[in-house]
């Protein structure tokens, strides 16, 4: 992984040209396993480690990402308000005041993806790619257009997978789609450590012994993750959370400051519960 | 548009227009690969029409360019007449189209796939209905095909025509993926649940096995199917189906064949290969 | 005698559609229903293996629409209830495959020959969304107290009331003590939001996890608790009038969870 060399906005003279920002869409197949939260948060996460992020929701109709990022009262403006001209790229970027090297652009919720030029679409990505240093792109479930669209522009793409048989089957046929020219890596999130001791729930073993793809990390299932989303605030800013920990950690591997390889998250022990973290 | 199908290892050919219209849609049907049907017997369905015996005796001899033998027609009872001067079996009334309340406009509806694609489906298809209805009458009819009005027709495997290739394929095939060959499939690398091998010869997986794989899917009993791990969703030979069980316990390369009207799988070390002269 | 044919859709994916869809299947048939499962995910198709058939499929809805088979040759009959058959969807193929027209055929056939047709809808609402509400007259929206979920719930019964389609509520996979804590919505606030009738509340359960990798639908499990659930909601749809069980102590208020059932 390349050390991504984070710059300043204010040109310095002389310097060398930028070198240009990561596109990488954040995707599924299935539903409800965790694309968008991941996608807050480990965009919040990188944001903290000091690199400029934005965040854009692919998911045109079916918008979220705002509301887990809690920013929904701020968004003014959204991708198709850009697309169509209506708007510059600025004034629709929403800024978030706990994370100044965040932005978010948010999906219309009134439209459908069928509206979004899949060209258009992916030129824009590019623009980003040119003025940030990750471009992270919230993918809507499903293989139909909201997909195709969502995956245009991005060479990397990170597949976010539940230890569920359905969960596995569906990212499956996402890296079959994906195709061969993308840098694609798998986060399993949701593991119930107890329930693979058990052998009620798929090990992270299991699952990439079908999907094949280098692990980038494991996150195990935590109640305070549903409350952040409720409630708008990305676990990632939180000292105290386990699964904010996780985040963090992806963040520290994709920018290559880490290279361990990803720990898999381990049974409490009872004592582990009285004293450990909150989860 | 006059439609061919394939019914187990025979052919049954519906025709809706003046035969020697239909004669000519054939040609140009068969003009891309000749040989495909080589060697089959068809039934020809002439829905209302009434021929004059002629046009009947062109219409068979131009089958016969292709290497398809006509055994008999369907059609009203002035047709019994025409085909018995032109030695031709009369099968008596058409059977009504299958899927009853689908309006005739649904045959011109375009099926998205390729010339080759679809005709090489509807091959596969027709041994797959052989397969269901063998299911639901037991093993007893297994060697008939019950043609359009319930003449049985035997059923005569058939050797690959000459210069069919064999088809190689290295890496894994994900979900939703398929490869579908008239000859034999090799693949190098897993076959993922959800991905469909299909091939009218053999199938060789150097890899795990855990889609669908039909093999012999022409009705040619003899083929095999191998895989360094043999844990199908589903095994298909000919028109018999099999399904893996429930036991995880990993055995190491397989080879599994009809041997007396069932799929028996055995290590690969005990197959007995080595005994057969050639394929 | 034409069945009832009613999609079982979200808005947002993970809520429970297929798991519900093949539940409520299960527990109408139970109750000597008739009843035919369609998966209309082409593509992603899920609801064979919760209902542990994926190893039985020859044929699947988008041959029958092709006429590469009958409707009959497709579908897969349950061996745990007589009753109860699913017609699967392809996998090899895109929602594109079939037409909202194509789709309404066969879900009319379907209809003449059971009870209940109940369409297994995929997440989102574009082209598999509309393909699977093409061929229904009701509707049930499965939703979790999130507000990601009921936001996408909200949209979709926009849609299904512009089509002109009845819609009913299901509540998937509330936490009582969470409610309790104040850190999950309760089912007044999910109704309130959502105004449509609401057919049943099913609590979360770690066994779901495990039935639906073994394909053993949980409604089929004799004396589990959603097993008992999913035969209320069975009976609610049937048109029975039947009370949400109390749980948790009455003296609570506010953001308590009353209802489950």
């Amino acid at each position: 992984m390349i050390n991504q060399v984070v710059q300043d906005e204010v040109p310095v003279a002389g310097d060398l040209p930028r070198v240009r920002g990561r596109a990488i869409v954040v995707t599924s197949g299935k539903g409800g396993v965790g694309k968008t939260t991941t996608t807050a948060n480990l965009g919040t996460a990188l944001a903290a480690l000091g690199a400029s992020v934005v965040l854009v929701d692919a998911d045109v109709g079916l918008r979220n990402l705002d509301i887990v990022l809690g920013l929904e009262a701020r968004v003014r403006h959204h991708v198709l308000d850009v697309l169509e001209g209506l708007v510059t790229l600025d004034d629709a970027l929403v800024t978030d005041k706990r994370v100044p090297k965040l932005r978010l652009l948010a999906a219309a919720q009134t439209r459908e993806k069928d509206d979004v030029d899949t060209v258009a679409f992916r030129d824009l990505i590019g623009t980003l790619r040119d003025r940030f240093d990750y471009v992270l792109i919230d993918c809507p479930a499903g293989i139909e257009k909201g997909f195709v669209n969502a995956i245009a522009g991005a060479d990397e793409a990170i597949v976010v997978c539940t230890p569920e048989v359905a969960a596995v089957r569906d990212a499956d046929r996402v890296v079959g789609l994906l195709g061969d020219d993308r840098k694609v890596e798998l986060i399993v999130n949701r593991l119930r450590p107890a329930l693979v001791r058990k052998g009620k729930m798929l090990s992270v073993e299991d699952v990439n012994d079908i999907l094949h793809l280098p692990l980038l990390g494991v996150i195990a299932d935590a109640p305070d993750v549903i409350v952040s989303t409720n409630r708008g605030q990305p676990v990632a800013l939180d000292p105290a959370s386990e699964v904010g920990e996780s985040y963090r950690a992806i963040a520290r591997r994709i920018t290559g400051q880490d290279r361990a390889a990803p720990e898999v998250p381990r049974e409490k022990t009872f004592f582990g519960k009285l004293f450990g973290g909150r989860s | 548009m006059s439609s061919v199908r394939g019914r187990g290892r025979n052919l049954e050919i519906a025709v809706d227009r003046a035969l020697g219209a239909a004669a000519e849609e054939l040609r140009t049907q068969f003009a891309g690969r000749p040989d495909f049907y080589r060697g089959s017997r068809a039934v020809a369905n002439l829905g209302l029409l009434e021929p004059p015996a002629v046009e009947l005796a062109a219409f068979r001899d131009a089958l016969a360019e292709f290497g398809i033998v006509l055994d008999g027609v369907c059609g009203g009872e002035s047709v019994a007449e025409i085909a018995a001067e032109v030695d031709l079996a009369y099968l008596g009334l058409a059977q009504v189209a299958e899927v009853s309340a689908m309006p005739r406009k649904r045959q011109q509806r375009e099926v998205r796939l390729s010339d080759e694609a679809r005709s090489l489906v509807a091959d596969f298809a027709g041994a797959r209905a052989d397969m269901v209805r063998r299911r639901v009458s037991g093993p007893a009819g297994a060697a008939t095909v019950v043609a359009a009005a319930g003449v049985a027709i035997p059923l005569q495997p058939r050797p690959v025509p000459a210069g069919v290739a064999t088809l190689y394929h290295r890496g894994t095939l994900r979900g939703g993926q398929a490869l579908h060959n008239l000859g034999n499939l090799v693949v190098v690398g897993d076959v993922n649940p959800g991905a469909e091998l299909v091939a009218s010869g053999d199938i060789v997986v150097f890899g795990a096995l855990r889609g669908v794989a039909h093999a012999g899917a022409q009705g040619d009993r003899n083929a095999r199917v191998i895989a360094l791990e043999l844990a199908p969703t589903q095994l298909r030979i000919a028109t018999v189906i099999a399904t893996s069980g429930a036991d995880r316990t990993k055995r190491g390369p397989e080879h599994a064949s009809i041997v007396d009207d069932r799929i028996v799988v055995v290590p690969f070390a005990e197959a007995e290969l080595k005994r057969e002269s050639h394929a | 005698m034409s069945a009832r044919r009613i999609v079982l859709t979200s808005g947002k994916g993970g809520v429970g559609k297929t798991t519900t869809t093949a539940n409520l299947g299960a527990a109408l048939a139970k109750s000597g229903k008739r009843v035919v499962l369609v998966d209309a995910d082409i593509g992603l198709r899920n609801l064979d293996l919760v209902l542990g058939v994926e190893k039985r499929i020859v044929f699947d809805l988008v041959e029958v629409v092709e006429g590469r088979c009958q409707l009959r040759q497709a579908l897969i009959k349950d061996k745990r209830l007589e009753n109860l058959s699913i017609l699967p969807a392809a996998q090899t193929r895109d929602k594109t495959a079939i037409s909202e027209l194509q789709m309404a055929e066969v879900i009319q056939q379907l209809a003449a020959l059971c009870d209940y047709v109940l369409i297994d809808c995929p997440a989102g609402i574009e082209h598999g969304f509309r393909n699977a509400i093409a061929g229904a007259a009701e509707a049930i929206v499965v939703t979790t107290p999130e507000v990601s979920a009921i936001r996408d719930a909200d949209r979709v019964i926009g849609k299904l009331q512009e089509r002109g389609l009845p819609v009913r509520l299901i509540i998937n996979r509330i936490r009582p003590e969470m409610v309790r804590s104040g850190d999950m919505l309760g089912v007044d606030d999910v109704t309130e939001i959502l105004s449509a009738e609401l057919l049943g509340i099913v609590p979360d359960d770690e066994e779901v996890i495990d039935t639906t990798n073994r394909g053993e639908p949980i409604a089929l499990i004799a004396e589990s608790r959603l097993g008992a659930i999913y035969a209320k909601i069975a009976r609610r749809l049937e048109g029975e009038l039947v009370p949400f069980t109390v749980l948790g102590a009455p003296s609570f208020f506010e953001r308590l969870f009353r209802k489950a059932g």
